[in-house]
């Protein structure tokens, strides 16, 4: 990646890396994101996948990789990362891997293992100071098989096994404070829908060494139930109406790179998705849209 | 035994077709067996469920490739031979598609059988939640048979779609059961099979497997970007156009937000789609900040420029 | 050469050493612990070149070396018991990355009951993902062992991990005499590790255990993975002759100790061998034909070696330390059926024993020579059988009246 700095979407990449032709659903947010950082990141790095909606990314004999890339396990995919990692740095001290042969290391999952099965072995690279870029594109569930609630699932939406009319009734797991609380290189919220900050954040993310999270919302059509050609103004709409919160840790501290203004109401972004039909029709319900709209209202207050 | 394919793309609820067909059968006492065909392919990808239905125990699973029905509820697919709409049919295979042409496919194919156009089902009211796809396929598709009812089609209709709600079943009804009620001049027109097997085969042709070098036995990709040469323009029923005279060359707000990197941008920003694997997900129809792309279908697309050519 | 007392976990420590791995990934678990300490210890110091990572479990620990592996690494790991079955999913899922490295696993009871000393229903649970499999009987075998394994790993032909087994305590913590070789030899036997293409470089992208679709595909990779571990036995063979011609001592794939003029063998693998190997002493000098076959080799299993080394013998006293829940013992059921439909094929008879660390002991050898002598002879089969003695089943009384008192004993009491 070049040193001049990203100031307006004409700076960003016309010329794509990731190969088109991936078995990714029409509209998928998460590939929307995985492009925009790989375009950036570039093809010396190696992809070290947990199993999620993107374990079919590549498919024999088809890759969309211009760069390496390695399949592990739902739970192990940091541990992928350290073993590449570890292997490079040895083999660079022992001079047998000439310098330009390096590769960066960047773990690639969806939510299911980022917030859930993987979570132990993220904690423990983060912990052992993994010089590594951690991209989860988080859709809200186990998306792959079908949308089950995973504990990236928010308050109130349907999914597979919380079809009822009260949706998913627990909470969000908060990854990017688990994260910052371990006091990492650097952590990052992002969203394809809004590709320049999600850029300045790459390029602050490949300026620094260590543990790097790369926290995408992923809109997904088909566990989220719209229309794919609706994924950019979900996007767009989870960031204006505060539900998904633009922000990042460095050095200790966490700031917003996007505060809404006006912060329009989370309806607006309910009401598009078909997982939270059920909050509207056949009636409407109030206590729990106004619940939902309390806890981004929290948030936000609590941010100052 | 009757043996019958439904051919869709994903989300146009072929599994729920051949659900309700088999629960008809199921119905009507006969033994049965349907299931959906997964891939690694998502919404838009061409995917296939089957049926079988016997009065004695089926001793056959999985794929079936001598099919005596092969209902098409995505005319594009008759134009994919990755799609298999074709595998296995004979001059004894009646083929229902949804078109308004069956007679140019049965030319186009030079399938010398049955070719039949699903029936057009109208909205109700007009301009209204259009037919579900699924209930209409089944609808016709059970006619065709010839040994289901129209009130064990109702029930097993009842019975597959419940979870709609209320309002929606009674819509999902009436389109089935028009459907089935549409098909009457060719009930019966595919034909129950007696088993055929006549015990003479080909021998396998077996070998001792050779054992390659590792490069080539693990299952590593040393191509780059080899996923182009998988064409996922197939999976569009819509695509993008863009109006050069109102492409205000922005900074690649499609290119960059296209999730599948198939728009490219010329030097002098020029966009250009890349149909051979743009998916039809039109999110750049909806980011375009001049509105200079417009969702095509792709039926229509394809005739514009057979006469362009 | 230097001669040392050596645990088995020390020797194993120094097969690695010898060998100049440059990457342990590692997790601890008792009876392992003693062979990352020393090497983490030998990092530390700059007696070895490299890096000794803790990760935070024995799934992670096999998923970074094979990831190591592929990255061009020597990398060399060790585990145990719960620890191995923890990381199962990635056991079956690395040998198909065809990434070479070595795994010690200490053998220890798999729970429940949790419990520390050895039998090999942990490392025979492995038996069927791809990896090779060497069993050792001592300390010397050991550490040899794991110089062969990184041979037999990283022949082209093989590329798979190699898994090295030791007896938890029985062999992991007793000590024993041990020719260290020099490192000039271990060169000379064990060249560095050339990953030749198949390894993450810039300018060489791969994707590497792609998934796939279909059985054909599927099933293609998975036979070129069998053929490639069938492939170690050829390759195990060189290295054990390369290894006799450098250092002397040489391995067979299948071990046998007075065979020869033998009617009635017993069939064991592991440390546990030596018991046998005594009850064949002194049957023999009592003037009784008995002899010892010990496979080293489980995967691949050298079937051409062990008929071999039973052709014409009466009858077989298969012991199996490790258990088949519903079945019986694991070596049994292959050993039959390497010999199925062999003319004169001997009277097999199954035993299981050992489950834990329960001794077996010399009259018990005595007893099973006897017993398969005589089914041999009356044609019978005899039913598996789980040794065990009144005297314990007495001892394991005493216990349960001790746990069971709890709530029926004192609530009779006044």
């Amino acid at each position: 990646m070049s040193e001049f700095v990203i100031k307006s979407m004409k700076d960003l990449p016309s010329v794509h890396l990731l190969g088109a032709g991936t078995a990714m659903c029409a509209g998928c947010g998460g590939l929307q994101a995985l492009h925009e950082v790989y375009d950036l990141l570039g093809h010396k790095t190696v992809v070290v996948n947990a199993a999620g909606c993107m374990t079919l990314l590549a498919n024999y004999p088809y890759t969309p990789f211009r760069g390496s890339w390695l399949y592990t396990s739902m739970a192990s995919a940091p541990a992928g990362a350290q073993g590449v990692r570890d292997a490079l740095d040895i083999l660079l001290e022992k001079k047998r891997l000439p310098p330009e042969e390096n590769l960066t290391a960047v773990v690639l999952t969806g939510d299911g293992s980022a917030y859930g099965m993987g979570l132990s072995a993220t904690s423990a690279a983060i912990e052992r100071g993994l010089d590594f870029i951690y991209l989860c594109y988080d859709n809200e569930g186990y998306g792959n098989t079908g949308q089950q609630t995973s504990a990236a699932t928010p308050h109130g939406a349907r999914t597979a096994t919380h079809a009822g009319v009260a949706g998913f009734g627990g909470e969000k797991k908060d990854l990017f404070a688990i994260w910052a609380a371990h006091r990492p290189a650097y952590v990052a919220t992002v969203i394809g829908a809004e590709p320049l900050d999600l850029a300045r954040k790459i390029q602050h993310a490949v300026s620094v060494k260590g543990p790097r999270l790369i926290l995408s919302l992923a809109p997904c059509p088909t566990g989220w139930d719209y229309d794919p050609m609706d994924t950019v103004e979900i996007g767009r709409l989870a960031v204006k109406t505060g539900i998904w919160p633009l922000k990042e840790y460095r050095d200790g501290k966490v700031s917003h790179t996007r505060v809404p203004h006006p912060r329009l109401p989370v309806e607006d972004y309910l009401v598009k998705q078909g997982r939270f039909a059920h909050l509207f029709q056949p009636v409407r319900n109030d206590k729990l849209i106004a619940e939902i709209q309390a806890r981004v209202d929290e948030y936000w207050r609590d941010v100052g | 035994m009757f043996r019958i394919r439904f051919h869709g793309r994903g989300g146009q609820g072929m599994k729920t077709a051949g659900n309700i067909l088999g629960s008809a059968f199921f119905g009507e006492g006969f033994e049965v067996q349907d299931a959906p065909r997964y891939g690694a392919e998502r919404r838009g990808a061409p995917l296939f469920s089957y049926v079988r239905a016997s009065r004695t125990p089926i001793q056959e699973r999985g794929v079936i490739d001598n099919p005596d029905l092969v209902v098409v509820a995505d005319e594009s697919l008759m134009m994919l031979p990755a799609a298999g709409v074709m595998q296995g049919v004979t001059a004894d295979t009646v083929i229902l598609i949804n078109t308004r042409d069956a007679q140019g496919w049965q030319a186009r194919a030079r399938f010398p059988g049955v070719v039949l156009a699903v029936p057009a089902i109208a909205a109700s009211p007009p301009g209204g939640t259009p037919p579900l796809q699924s209930a209409v396929c089944a609808g016709a598709a059970a006619r065709l048979v010839g040994v289901i009812r129209r009130e064990t089609l109702a029930q097993a209709v009842r019975l597959e779609l419940d979870a709609r709600g209320r309002l929606m079943l009674d819509q999902d009804l009436r389109w089935t059961l028009a459907a089935y009620d549409a098909m009457s001049a060719h009930a019966g027109c595919v034909r129950e099979r007696v088993a055929e097997r006549n015990g003479v085969t080909a021998a396998p042709d077996w070998i001792d497997v050779p054992q390659d070098s590792v490069r080539r036995a693990a299952p590593d990709i040393h191509a780059t970007a080899s996923s182009e040469q998988s064409l996922t323009g197939t999976w569009r029923s819509f695509r993008p156009v863009i109006d050069p005279g109102h492409c205000n060359r922005c900074s690649w707000i499609c290119g960059t937000l296209c999730p599948d990197s198939a728009i490219r941008v010329d030097a002098d920003r020029t966009p250009h789609i890349d149909y051979d694997h743009c998916k039809g997900c039109l999110v750049c129809v909806a980011v375009c900040p001049p509105h200079a792309i417009r969702a095509v279908a792709e039926g229509k697309a394809a005739a514009c420029e057979k006469i362009a050519q | 050469m230097t001669r040392a007392l050596l645990t088995g976990n020390g020797a194993a420590a120094w097969g690695a050493r010898l060998a100049e791995v440059d990457y342990v990934p590692a997790f601890p678990i008792t009876p392992q612990t003693e062979i990352i300490e020393t090497l983490a210890g030998w990092y530390a110091s700059g007696a070895m070149q490299g890096r000794l990572t803790t990760l935070e479990s024995e799934h992670s620990m096999i998923t970074a070396a094979a990831a190591a592996a592929a990255t061009g690494a020597r990398v060399f790991t060790a585990t145990s018991s719960q620890g191995l079955l923890y990381a199962m999913e990635m056991m079956f899922a690395t040998p198909g990355w065809r990434a070479p490295f070595v795994l010690v696993n200490v053998s220890r009871a798999v729970a429940t009951p949790i419990t520390l000393e050895p039998d090999h229903t942990d490392v025979l649970a492995a038996r069927d993902c791809g990896f090779v499999q060497i069993h050792c009987a001592n300390a010397q075998e050991l550490l040899d062992s794991v110089l062969i394994a990184y041979r037999v790993a990283e022949h082209p032909g093989v590329r798979v991990p190699v898994l090295v087994n030791q007896d938890g305590f029985y062999l992991s913590f007793t000590r024993e005499p041990v020719e260290l070789p020099s490192m000039d030899s271990v060169r000379r036997f064990l060249p560095a590790f050339a990953p030749g293409e198949v390894a993450f470089r810039a300018s060489k992208p791969v994707s590497q255990a792609v998934a796939v679709l279909g059985g054909a595909s599927y099933s293609y990779f998975r036979y070129e993975l069998h053929l490639a571990v069938m492939q170690a036995l050829v390759a195990y063979e060189e290295a054990a002759q390369a290894f006799a011609a450098e250092f002397g001592r040489r391995y067979s794939a299948v071990d046998t100790y007075r065979c020869d003029d033998a009617e009635v063998v017993f069939f064991m693998i592991g440390s546990f061998a030596a018991k046998a190997g005594d009850a064949v002493d002194r049957l023999r000098a009592r003037g009784e034909r008995v002899g010892l076959v010990r496979p080293r080799l489980l995967r691949p299993y050298p079937a051409d070696a062990v008929r071999e080394a039973l052709r014409g013998k009466r009858a077989v006293a298969v012991i199996d330390q490790n258990l088949s829940m519903g079945f019986g013992g694991v070596l049994y059921a292959e050993l039959a059926a390497a010999l199925q439909g062999r003319p004169a094929m001997p009277m097999l008879c199954s035993y299981v024993g050992g489950l834990g660390g329960r001794d077996i002991r010399v009259e018990e050898f005595f007893a099973m020579a006897a017993e398969s002598r005589n089914a041999a002879a009356s044609g019978a089969v005899p039913a598996t059988r789980l040794l065990y003695s009144g005297g314990e089943l007495r001892e394991v009384r005493k216990l349960q009246a001790i746990a069971a008192a709890e709530r029926g004993e004192a609530g009779a009491r006044p």
